[in-house]
């Protein structure tokens, strides 16, 4: 019975066909044929995902045939620097001095108190109620429309509990409540699913920070302790904002960008 | 737990790339893919939940056969695990299959959670972003475990080129230095084709072949060179023929080089058999000395004897072979096979499964009812007879004769030909002048025909063959002369009808045409035939009312002798012809119409139109019936 590398034993006693190289050859020189006729002959969804991917074979095609072509010409290097001025590989990265800690802290703290923030998205679209909530039609003949559905995501504490259901007027629903949220630290670059504290302001109306929706735009606050952030004074930091930059009810989950 | 291990039929394992576009063109292509805004919300949430859940049953379902398929280290024999651990690393292994386990739950919770979700979509929009979400979580679960699925893949090939080795049948295992001859046995004794090459380490893996002793197959298994050096120092290659030794249980022939080609000496090779010798308890060992052709083992100096010696002082027994000139290897293979049978029969005495086959294994001879012998009888007469005949002449067969002349015998089937002796070995031709030959070969052959002639000649005289004809009577006769008659007149209609009326030449009208149907003319016709009409006064046909008052009296018809109206132009009318009187007439004429009405109603255009319109008619094969009859369906 054919055992272990019989086939590659085989080709080494036996050898190949006579014309085994020629059809290699040949079979590769008409693949560009058979590459062709796919891309005339398909349509439909599989015609959109060959050309996909034959587009970044080709892109790829390109930028090697560039780079060949790179290496070819000689350009001089232009590493002159100015008289006078420090060379980059002295310079210091980070050159805060200590003034300039304090005045920022202090700049903050007003800014905090004033309300004004400089964040990522600073004009969001405004959601209307009726975007945000739906009409619950209760009572026996289902007449009465006093009861709101809450369409967005949104986030309740961790000690909620419904109101009794005679007089709870916005229901949120269990499967629109969201915990965590991905966090993206922008200079970092990295993404971490944080856990969310509370919703801290919604562009649109301050009824939705009370209830808690959370919709593009809104600024949380999450849980950094993660991180393993150090103040300068050396106390950890534990929570920081961040606000949201997807349609939450759209995508299924929280993308938000940390204000530092 | 198969008895065949054989693990070709796992499921081939294809890399992320390939996985998710698998399942996603299988969505695509098995759930409905139309969907417009304006249909209902709930119409357009199950649109899409429908494909979050088939995307998830998808993957759970290809990702559990992979689960399934490849096989647990725990459930499968030692050796194989064992084996499996050397070549692809038991940790690696687990953890491999365990990353898939981690990637099956993950997709599931991900499609419950956007199913979930998808409940309180409230647009075709926000419901078709979901679904796009929910599908690329998956996609990106899959992408992670690339790493995995390459492994498993890998694992796989090599599996299934595994050879598959029973563990618990008669197995015999060659192992020793590399280059003693070992690949070469086992070319010899079976139909395995290992690769011999002067190189070490020909073999890296383990081969097995089959061979027959007593009715009964063997397996026989090839292991690489082990070199001598301590168990932490192995290589993965000795390592395969380590697990081998540790776990099956066969007998070990461990194969010794003598000549020194191998490039080890005996005290190396015998050192190393000291250092595994713990892999050799409780079971049937063979030290078999190889390529006795270059040196034999009296040729040896005294040193090296004596390190034999101390084999056949432990009770080990000995053999030598030469692969190359094949002496000796059939009878190191009988010994090896003697040895573990007996030990294996040993071993199922001593086990509790003996009392089974014992009794089966038990022979019963009758016990004798009474003392007096019963032997075969034969009767006198035929004793004698046997005597009379004569010792039997022994003819001396072909068989003895080929027996005695071995190698010049050739068969000779013209010796016995009834010929004279220049003309047994002709060759014969088949023609000769124009005749074949087989016909003549008889020679009597002319004298035996003649006489055939002969015979046949008086057979014919004396009536052999004339049919007996039978006695008719009269009856019979006349019958046979009028069928006859029929035949005759049946024939000419036959004939005048297939060559019609001479052709296109005009007909006259019914009108003008001659009275056919006269008296006269059935009186002529049935007296041919032989019919007598001579008395025939009261007959129908013959005129029995005379020509009514009411009609004026005509011209004295000129009538000849037969009764023939020789002018008549009026000629009867259909509907009067061949009845016989006008109540007739009218019961006729009714029948007539009645026979129509039913053609006309159905609008057929005759008798024989059978074409229907409307073959199911709406109104009948269709709505549900009422509280009506139900007697027909």
């Amino acid at each position: 019975m054919p055992q272990n590398e019989h086939i590659e034993l085989f080709q080494k006693r036996y050898g190949f066909r006579m014309d085994y190289q020629e059809r290699q050859r040949k079979k590769k020189a008409r693949e560009h044929k058979l590459q062709s006729k796919m891309a005339q002959k398909l349509i439909g969804i599989k015609g959109k995902i060959f050309a996909k991917k034959r587009y970044s074979e080709k892109v790829q095609l390109k930028r090697t045939i560039k780079a060949h072509e790179e290496k070819k010409t000689r350009k001089k290097e232009d590493g002159k620097v100015p008289e006078g001025a420090m060379p980059a590989y002295l310079l210091d990265r980070e050159n805060t001095s200590q003034a300039k800690l304090l005045s920022s802290m202090v700049k903050q703290k007003r800014k905090e108190k004033a309300g004004k923030w400089d964040v990522p998205l600073p004009k969001v679209r405004a959601q209307s109620e009726a975007e945000v909530f739906r009409v619950l039609k209760t009572g026996k003949s289902r007449r009465k429309g006093w009861k709101r559905l809450v369409t967005k995501v949104c986030f309740v504490g961790e000690g909620f509990t419904r109101k009794p259901p005679k007089y709870e007027r916005f229901v949120r629903p269990m499967a629109l409540r969201f915990k965590k949220a991905h966090v993206t630290h922008p200079e970092l670059k990295a993404t971490f699913c944080l856990p969310i504290v509370g919703v801290k302001k919604n562009p649109s109306s301050p009824m939705y920070t009370s209830l808690g929706v959370i919709t593009k735009g809104t600024i949380i606050e999450v849980n950094v302790s993660e991180l393993g952030l150090v103040t300068q004074g050396g106390k950890v930091v534990w929570g920081k904002y961040a606000q949201v930059t997807n349609n939450p009810e759209n995508d299924g989950c929280i993308n938000a960008i940390l204000l530092v | 737990m198969t008895s065949q291990y054989n693990f070709k039929k796992i499921v081939i394992v294809p890399t992320a790339k390939d996985f998710i576009d698998i399942v996603l063109s299988k969505t695509q292509r098995k759930t409905p893919t139309v969907v417009h805004k304006q249909y209902k919300i709930s119409r357009i949430r199950q649109f899409y939940m429908r494909k979050v859940k088939f995307s998830q049953q998808t993957f759970h379902d290809k990702l559990s056969t992979i689960l399934t398929d490849f096989p647990k280290l725990d459930d499968i024999h030692p050796f194989y695990a064992d084996l499996m651990n050397v070549l692809y690393d038991k940790d690696h292994y687990k953890l491999a299959l365990g990353q898939i386990n981690i990637a099956l739950h993950l997709i599931d919770n991900v499609s419950k959670d956007y199913v979930r979700l998808l409940k309180y979509g409230d647009s075709l929009y926000r419901c078709k972003q979901l679904k796009k979400a929910a599908l690329g979580r998956m996609a990106t679960i899959m992408k992670r475990q690339a790493q995995s699925l390459q492994y498993l893949e890998q694992v796989r090939q090599h599996l299934s080129r595994l050879p598959s080795i029973d563990p618990n049948t008669r197995t015999l295992l060659i192992c020793g230095f590399p280059n003693v001859g070992k690949s070469s046995f086992i070319n010899k004794i079976t139909r395995a084709d290992v690769e011999v090459q002067p190189y070490a380490f020909t073999t890296k893996s383990l081969f097995v072949g089959h061979t027959d002793h007593r009715y009964l197959r063997w397996q026989v298994v090839d292991t690489p060179g082990i070199l001598d050096h301590p168990l932490e120092d192995r290589n993965t290659i000795e390592m395969q023929a380590i697990a081998a030794l540790a776990h099956l249980r066969a007998a070990i022939l461990y194969v010794m080089d003598i000549s020194e080609q191998c490039g080890h000496t005996i005290e190396q090779q015998v050192a190393l058999f000291e250092s595994i010798k713990p892999l050799f308890a409780n079971k049937p060992l063979l030290v078999v000395l190889n390529k006795t052709d270059v040196i034999r083992l009296e040729e040896l100096n005294p040193e090296q004897k004596a390190l034999i010696q101390g084999f056949i002082n432990d009770d080990i027994p000995v053999m030598e072979m030469s692969t190359f000139s094949e002496e000796g290897v059939m009878n190191v293979k009988t010994e090896a096979c003697e040895r573990l049978l007996s030990h294996r029969i040993e071993v199922k005495i001593k086990s509790k499964k003996v009392e089974g086959i014992l009794n089966r294994l038990h022979v019963a001879l009758p016990k004798p009812r009474d003392g007096c012998t019963r032997p075969a009888f034969v009767p006198e007469k035929v004793i004698e007879k046997r005597l009379e005949k004569g010792p039997k002449i022994k003819k001396k067969t072909e068989r003895d004769l080929e027996v005695e002349l071995e190698d010049d015998y050739s068969l000779d089937l013209k010796k016995n030909y009834d010929l004279p002796a220049d003309f047994k070995y002709d060759v014969i031709p088949e023609f000769w002048e124009g005749k074949n030959i087989a016909d003549y070969i008889d020679p009597d052959i002319m004298a035996k025909l003649e006489e055939l002639e002969r015979e046949e000649e008086l057979r014919v005289e004396s009536g052999v063959y004339e049919k007996e004809e039978e006695e008719m009577d009269d009856e019979e006769k006349e019958i046979h002369r009028l069928a006859g008659k029929i035949r005759e007149k049946k024939a000419i209609i036959a004939i005048e009808g297939r060559i019609g009326r001479s052709g296109g030449a005009p007909v006259m009208p019914r009108a003008g045409r001659k009275r056919e149907r006269s008296v006269s003319r059935l009186r002529s016709e049935f007296e041919e035939l032989g019919v007598d009409m001579s008395n025939k006064s009261g007959a129908h046909f013959s005129r029995t009312k005379s020509r009514s008052a009411s009609r004026p009296p005509i011209k004295k018809a000129r009538a000849d002798s037969a009764g023939r109206v020789s002018s008549s132009s009026r000629v009867t009318p259909r509907d009067q012809s061949g009845i016989r009187n006008v109540e007739l007439k009218a019961k006729a004429k009714k029948m007539g119409h009645k026979a129509q009405g039913k053609m006309n109603q159905f609008g057929k255009a005759g008798e024989a139109d059978r074409h229907i319109a409307v073959k199911m008619p709406r109104h009948l094969y269709s709505g549900k019936r009422g509280i009506g009859k139900t007697d027909r369906r």
